[in-house]
């Protein structure tokens, strides 16, 4: 289910298999950016002093 | 980071066979008069299972976006503009949302294509969800227009995997840049 990758050589992975691993991810990447353009996009709340804003 | 090659990976993590770029396209810069497309701004770049979920998470679902957003996950050094050199020749299927189901429709297209779910997978360049007051529209971005039994492929796939059952249309590009809101789909499914 997981690798299909004998043929075709392709990373394949089944909507069933990807769904498995949507409850241990909860944290935003470590090298995620939390822009002042883009503050909207996410749905956690989010430390106002750690936003990079623009300095103009 | 963002351009991090599959040997950095490690092993206990799945990485993809493409990396993806979320992009979000604010509304009320629109409102400016700005040119299109200069509101565009990339949120993040992945390459692995793991990754896509720690995004996804913590981003809101297309029902929760403000009105007038657009919403792209697009292969990473694709951008999701006409005039991007592979998406010049391209073109897009679209599919209207039925009320409620945006959120599943959208998370389903995104599974797809990051797990290379279609035949072929190699024509498509992204996704884009727009967030409209009257009805939410999902479309697939691919490359090659001209390639009628590509695009058909893709279209019947996508239909499928979403139980959509709903006629959808395919506009390329070009059309859609000269004849705006009623340029007609050349492929039907």
């Amino acid at each position: 289910d997981e690798y299909e990758s004998g043929s075709t050589g392709k990373k394949k992975y089944s909507r069933d298999f990807l769904l498995t691993f949507q409850e241990q991810c909860t944290d935003l990447p470590v090298d995620f950016e939390i822009r002042s353009d883009i503050e909207h996009v996410l749905s956690v709340p989010v430390d106002a002093s750690h936003i990079y804003r623009d300095p103009y | 980071s963002s351009n991090s090659s599959s040997a950095a990976v490690p092993q206990s993590l799945h990485p993809l066979e493409h990396s993806w770029t979320f992009w979000f396209d604010n509304p009320s810069a629109k409102s400016k008069q700005v040119a299109w497309g200069s509101s565009m701004r990339s949120v993040h770049t992945f390459s692995t299972v793991e990754e896509f979920w720690s995004l996804y998470n913590n981003i809101h679902h297309p029902s929760k976006l403000v009105m007038g957003a657009d919403f792209y996950c697009f292969k990473a050094k694709i951008e999701p503009k006409w005039e991007d050199p592979v998406c010049a020749n391209g073109g897009k299927w679209t599919i209207a949302c039925v009320k409620g189901k945006v959120d599943t429709s959208w998370l389903y297209t995104l599974l797809a294509m990051i797990g290379e779910q279609f035949d072929h997978g190699d024509e498509i360049c992204g996704a884009v969800v727009n967030v409209r007051q009257k009805q939410e529209r999902i479309s697939l971005w691919t490359k090659n227009a001209m390639n009628e039994a590509a695009q058909v492929s893709i279209g019947r796939q996508w239909k499928e995997l979403l139980d959509y059952n709903e006629s959808i249309g395919f506009i390329f590009h070009d059309d859609a840049k000269k004849f705006d809101r009623v340029a007609k789909a050349r492929y039907t499914l």
